[in-house]
C-alpha cells in the first residue's frame, strides 16, 4: 500500500454535536430565507413578481423533489409529473365537491399520492434504468389518459374549471394574493427543508449508496427495493405539495398538469441547475422561469432560444451550472489542499 | 462455523459447482485455489446469495442460508469482498464506513436523525484503523488507488463485524510488493479479529506460505483440501493443476 | 407546445357516438365483416407508420445505444418535404423521395455534428440534446411552413373509387402505404440479415468495440444508422402527408407512440418493433370503438403490462 501511509490532513467535522448543529443551522437558514421572501411584499407592489416566486415554488418543490430519485438514488424517472398532477387534481376535486377545510384538504392530497405512488411505485422500482424510466412515462400518460376520458370527474381536457373554493382558515386567507404568496413560500421553505433532512438523514446516505452500487448495498444488509421504494413515495409526496401549490395559484387544474412534459421540463430543470448539490434544482427551477418569461416577450419562437440555452448546458458546460460551481470549487479546494 | 453441504450449481447443463461439501472451523483461515474457470466465484456467488443454489446447505452455525438473499446472508455474519473492488465511488472512505455501519444498526432508513449517528462513530473509526484508510477518510472513493480501494472493499465487508469473511482474490491486479503487503494485512486481520477468513488466491506463493489450510478446486469440484504440504505432495492437484500451469511456479 | 395531436389516430370509423365506452359498438364491430375490415386496414396504416418511425428508433437504440427523442422530428420532415416536393413537381413519387432523401441528410448531419459528441456521456445529456432539437426543430418548421394545420392533399393518381373489400371500404392509398411500408421492411430485413453492411451494423449493434478492431469505421456506421433511421422515419412522415395533417410538434405524438412500440417490442428488436407496432395499431383501431376517449389510455395499458411482464420486452434481450 504505497499510499497508506500519506495521510491527508485531518479534517475531522466536529463529530458529536456537530450533526445537531447541522440542522439548526439548516432551520436558521431556512428562517432567513422565509423571512426574505415574506417581506418581498413589503418591498415591491408587483404583482408579477410575487406570481414569479409563486411558481418558482410549484416548480421547485417539484424539481427538488425528482432530484431526490434522480440525483440522490439514480432512479431517472420520467413519469414523476403525474404525482405533480395527481397532486393537483386531488386537491382541486376535494375542495370542489367535498368543501372540506384546506388543511384537510392538504393532509387528504398527500395520503391519496402516498397510496397510488406505493401502488405505482411497488412494480416501477424492479425495473433498472431505462425501463424504470419507460414504465414510469407510461404510468404518467396512463394517468393522463385518465384524467382526459373520465371528463364527468375530472373535467377531461377542459381541466378543474369554475375555480377552486378558498375558505379562509386560522385566519389565512388564501384568495388575498398576499396570503396566497407568503402560503407558497411556506410550502416551499418547509418542503425545502424537509427533503434537505432526508437528503442528509442516514436514509439519505442509503440512497447515495444505492445510487452508486446498488448490488454492493445489498451486500451490506440494504432492502434495495425497499429504500427504492420509499424514496419514491416520500419524491411524490413533494411533487404533489407542488402541484397543490399550482393549482392554488391558477385556481384549477389543467390535464397539462400530468402531461409528460412536465416531467420532462422537471429533468431538464434538474440538468440545468445541477443534480449533485441539494439547491441545484431550485436554480435550474429560477433559471428556466426566467428563461421562459423573458424569452417568450421578445420572440414567438421561444423553442428556438430555449433549444439553443440546452445545448449550450449540454454539449458547452456538459453539466448542471451549480454541478459546474460546486466541481470548480472542489478543484480549488483540493489544489489548496496541497497534495 | 460455516458448513457446506452437497452445493451444486451449473449453467447450461456446466455443472460450476458440483456436491461441494467442506467445514471452515471458527477462526480457520483457508485459502481456495484451482485453475480459471474452476468455479471458485461462483462458489463464493453462492454462499453469498448472489446466486441461488440448485441443492444443497450452507449452514452457518447451524442454519441453512442457502438460497436467501444477499441481505438477509449478510445479516447472519458472512461479509464479502470482492475480486474487483466494488465501492460506492462517490462517497468518501469515512462516508462509505459510518454508512455501512449504519445498515448494519438497522438505521439506514432513519430519516428524522442526521447523518452519520453518533453511535456508527466507533466502529467506523475503528475499522479504518485497522485496515490503515484514517488518514484517507476525506477521500472519495473513486480518487483512491487500486490497493486502497481494495481495503476499503474489505473494510466494508469486515466493518459488518462478520462471523465469516470471504476475500475474493484480495491481491487481484496488484503488483508483486503490494501483494505481500496486502495479504500480511488479511493474515494479520485473521489474527486481531479471530473471525473465519475464506480467500481466493492465484499466486501460489503467497498460499503456500499464509493458508495453514488450503481447497482445491477444479471443474465445480473439490479437488484436495489439506495443508500446504499436503497439496503440495497431492498427486491429483500435481497432475490437474500445478503440473500444468504452475510447475515452474512450484518448482 | 402543442399536445396530444393524433396523426395516426383514426377516430371512429362509422360514427359511433363519442361515448366514454362503447362496448356495443365494439362487439357490433366484431361482428361485422365489413366492420372488420375497416378497423383492420386503418390499423395496419397506424401500425405500418408506426413500424416505419419506431424500427429506426430501435436500429439507433441497438447500434448506438442511444435514446433518439427527436426521432419524432424526422417524421415531420419527411412530410414537409414531401409536401412541398409535390406541390412544387406535382410527381407523388419525387415527393416521396424528397421525404426519405432529405431527412436521411438531416439524420447524418444530426449525428455527426451534434449526437457524436454525448456518446458515452450520461443518458440525460443525450435526451437533453435530443429535448433541445425537439424544440428547434419544431420552431424551424413553424419559421419555413407557418405554425398552420397544413395538408399535402391525395394525389390525383389515388383519386379514384375506394375498394370494397367484404362490405369494407378500403381506400386504394392505404393498399399503396401498406405496401411501400412493408416493402421498406423486407428489404431492411433482408439488407441486415444478409448484406456485408447489414452485418456490419449487427455486429456494432452486438459489440461496438469489435467492429472498431476490425478496422471498419464506426463513426461511417453510426452516422449511416442515424441516417437509416432518419430516412425510414422521413418516409413514414412522406406516405402520412397525403392522409394526415401537417403541424409543427405533430412529431411528438409519433415519438411517444414509436417509444411504446420499441419498448413493447423490445429495444433493438426490429422484429419486435414490426409486432409491436401492429398489435398498437390495432389497438388504436379497435379501442376507438369501444373505448374513444381512452385509446391513449390502453397503450399506455398495455405497455406497462408488457413491460410488468416482462421488462426488456416481448423480443428483447435479457440484460446481461
Amino acid at each position: 500500500m504505497t499510499e497508506l501511509e500519506a495521510g491527508g490532513a485531518e479534517r475531522l467535522a466536529p463529530v458529536r454535536n456537530g450533526t445537531a448543529l447541522h440542522r439548526y443551522r439548516d432551520v436558521l437558514i431556512a428562517l432567513i430565507a422565509f423571512a426574505v421572501l415574506a417581506s418581498l411584499p413589503l418591498l415591491t407592489g408587483s404583482k408579477a413578481l410575487l406570481d414569479f416566486v409563486i411558481r418558482c415554488s410549484a416548480y421547485g418543490l417539484f424539481a427538488t423533489s425528482l432530484n431526490l430519485l434522480v440525483g440522490y438514488t439514480g432512479l431517472t424517472s420520467f413519469g414523476h409529473g403525474m404525482f405533480f398532477g395527481l397532486g393537483a387534481y386531488s386537491y382541486g376535486l376535494i375542495m370542489q365537491k367535498l368543501g372540506v377545510p384546506i388543511p384537510v384538504a392538504f393532509v387528504a392530497t398527500l395520503v391519496i399520492t402516498a397510496a397510488v405512488a406505493a401502488v405505482i411505485g411497488a412494480i416501477c422500482v424492479r425495473l433498472k434504468e431505462i425501463y424504470f424510466a419507460f414504465v414510469t412515462l407510461a404510468f404518467q400518460m396512463l394517468i393522463h389518459s385518465t384524467i382526459l376520458s373520465w371528463a364527468s370527474f375530472t373535467g377531461g381536457d377542459q381541466g378543474l374549471r369554475g375555480g377552486i373554493p378558498r375558505p379562509v382558515f386560522l385566519g389565512i386567507d388564501l384568495a388575498n394574493h398576499v396570503h396566497l404568496y407568503v402560503a407558497s413560500c411556506a410550502l416551499l421553505i418547509l418542503g425545502l427543508l424537509a427533503m434537505h433532512q432526508i437528503a442528509q438523514s442516514p436514509f439519505g446516505y442509503t440512497l447515495r449508496m444505492i445510487r452508486d452500487n446498488a448490488a454492493r448495498a445489498s451486500f451490506l444488509g440494504i432492502d434495495v427495493w425497499r429504500a427504492k421504494l420509499t424514496v419514491f413515495v416520500l419524491a411524490a409526496l413533494f411533487a404533489a405539495m407542488g402541484g397543490m401549490v399550482m393549482a392554488l395559484f391558477v385556481s384549477g387544474a389543467y390535464p397539462e398538469f400530468a402531461y409528460w412534459t412536465i416531467s420532462g421540463e422537471g429533468i431538464f430543470i434538474n440538468m440545468l441547475g445541477g443534480v449533485s448539490t441539494f439547491l441545484g434544482p431550485m436554480v435550474g427551477t429560477v433559471l428556466l422561469l426566467l428563461l421562459n418569461d423573458t424569452v417568450t416577450r421578445f420572440t414567438e419562437y421561444h423553442g428556438i432560444v430555449l433549444g439553443i440555452v440546452i445545448l449550450f448546458f449540454a454539449l458547452g458546460l456538459r453539466k448542471g451550472l451549480l454541478d459546474f460551481v460546486a466541481e470548480w470549487y472542489a478543484h480549488r479546494r483540493d489544489a489548496g489542499e496541497g497534495r | 462455523m460455516l458448513e457446506i453441504r452437497n452445493l451444486t450449481k451449473s449453467f447450461g447443463g456446466v455443472k460450476a459447482t458440483n456436491d461441494v461439501t467442506l467445514d471452515f472451523p471458527d477462526g480457520s483461515l483457508t485459502a481456495v485455489i484451482g485453475p480459471n474457470g474452476a468455479g471458485k466465484s461462483t462458489f463464493f456467488n453462492l454462499i453469498t446469495g448472489a446466486l441461488r443454489p440448485a441443492s444443497g446447505q450452507v449452514l452457518l452455525d447451524g442454519v441453512d442460508l442457502a438460497g436467501r438473499s444477499p441481505p438477509e446472508i449478510v445479516r447472519h455474519g458472512i461479509g464479502r469482498a470482492f475480486q474487483v473492488a466494488n465501492i460506492f465511488k462517490s462517497l468518501t472512505v469515512q462516508e462509505t464506513m459510518l454508512a455501512a455501519v449504519s445498515a448494519d444498526q438497522r438505521s439506514s432508513a432513519v430519516l428524522h436523525k442526521r447523518f452519520p449517528l453518533a453511535e456508527t462513530r466507533d466502529r467506523a473509526e475503528h475499522v479504518m484503523e485497522l485496515l490503515g484508510l484514517s488518514g484517507k477518510r476525506h477521500r472519495t472513493a473513486a480518487t483512491l488507488s487500486h490497493g486502497d480501494q481494495k481495503l476499503l472493499d474489505i473494510a466494508l465487508a469486515l466493518v459488518l463485524e462478520p462471523k465469516v469473511l470471504l476475500l475474493d482474490e484480495p491481491t487481484a491486479g496488484m503488483g508483486p510488493e503490494e501483494r505481500w503487503r496486502m495479504i500480511d494485512k488479511v493474515r494479520e486481520l485473521w489474527e486481531t479479529q479471530k473471525i473465519t477468513v475464506v480467500f481466493i488466491e492465484h499466486d501460489m506463493d503467497i498460499v503456500f506460505k499464509i493458508a495453514p489450510k488450503i481447497v482445491v478446486l477444479c471443474y465445480g469440484q473439490i479437488l484436495a483440501t489439506g495443508t500446504p504440504d499436503e497439496i503440495r505432495n497431492n498427486s491429483a492437484v500435481i497432475d490437474a493443476y500445478l503440473g500444468t500451469e504452475h510447475a515452474g511456479a512450484v518448482a | 407546445m402543442p399536445r396530444s395531436h393524433r396523426p395516426f389516430a383514426p377516430g371512429p370509423a362509422h360514427g359511433y357516438e363519442s361515448a366514454q365506452v362503447d362496448l356495443d359498438a365494439f362487439a357490433g364491430c366484431l361482428t361485422s365483416s365489413a366492420c372488420l375490415v375497416t378497423q383492420t386496414t386503418s390499423g395496419l396504416i397506424i401500425g405500418m407508420l408506426l413500424f416505419l418511425v419506431a424500427v429506426g428508433l430501435t436500429l439507433i437504440f441497438g447500434v448506438l445505444k442511444v435514446v433518439n427523442f427527436s426521432h419524432g422530428a424526422f417524421y415531420m420532415f419527411g412530410a414537409y418535404f414531401a409536401m412541398t416536393a409535390y406541390q412544387l413537381t406535382g410527381s407523388f413519387a419525387l415527393a416521396m423521395l424528397a421525404g426519405a432523401a432529405g431527412t436521411a441528410i438531416l439524420g447524418l448531419i444530426f449525428e455527426r455534428v451534434f449526437m457524436s459528441r454525448v456518446y458515452g456521456a450520461d443518458v440525460l445529456m443525450q435526451l437533453l440534446v435530443c429535448y433541445a432539437f425537439v424544440l428547434i426543430f419544431d420552431d424551424v418548421v413553424r419559421i419555413i411552413w407557418g405554425p398552420e394545420f397544413k395538408s399535402m392533399g391525395m394525389p390525383s393518381a389515388f383519386q379514384v373509387m375506394p375498394l370494397f373489400i367484404a362490405g369494407g371500404v378500403v381506400p386504394p392509398y392505404y393498399l399503396l402505404l401498406i405496401g411501400v411500408a412493408l416493402l421498406a421492411a423486407v428489404v431492411l430485413g433482408l439488407g441486415l440479415s444478409r448484406s456485408r453492411i447489414g452485418k456490419v451494423i449487427r455486429a456494432a449493434a452486438h459489440n461496438p468495440g469489435m467492429v472498431s478492431a476490425l478496422g471498419i469505421n464506426t463513426g461511417l456506421i453510426y452516422g449511416g444508422v442515424f441516417a437509416l433511421g432518419g430516412m425510414l422515419a422521413g418516409l413514414a412522415g412522406a406516405l402520412a402527408a397525403p392522409v394526415r395533417s401537417l403541424t409543427p410538434g405533430m412529431g411528438f405524438s409519433v415519438l411517444i407512440e414509436s417509444f411504446i412500440v420499441t419498448v413493447i417490442g423490445g429495444m433493438g428488436s426490429i422484429l419486435g418493433a414490426l409486432i409491436g407496432a401492429l398489435l398498437l395499431g390495432l389497438i388504436r383501431s379497435f379501442g376507438s370503438l369501444g373505448f374513444p376517449l381512452f385509446t391513449d389510455g390502453l397503450m399506455y395499458l398495455f405497455m406497462v403490462i408488457v413491460l410488468v411482464s416482462k421488462p426488456t420486452g416481448l423480443f428483447g434481450k435479457e440484460a446481461a
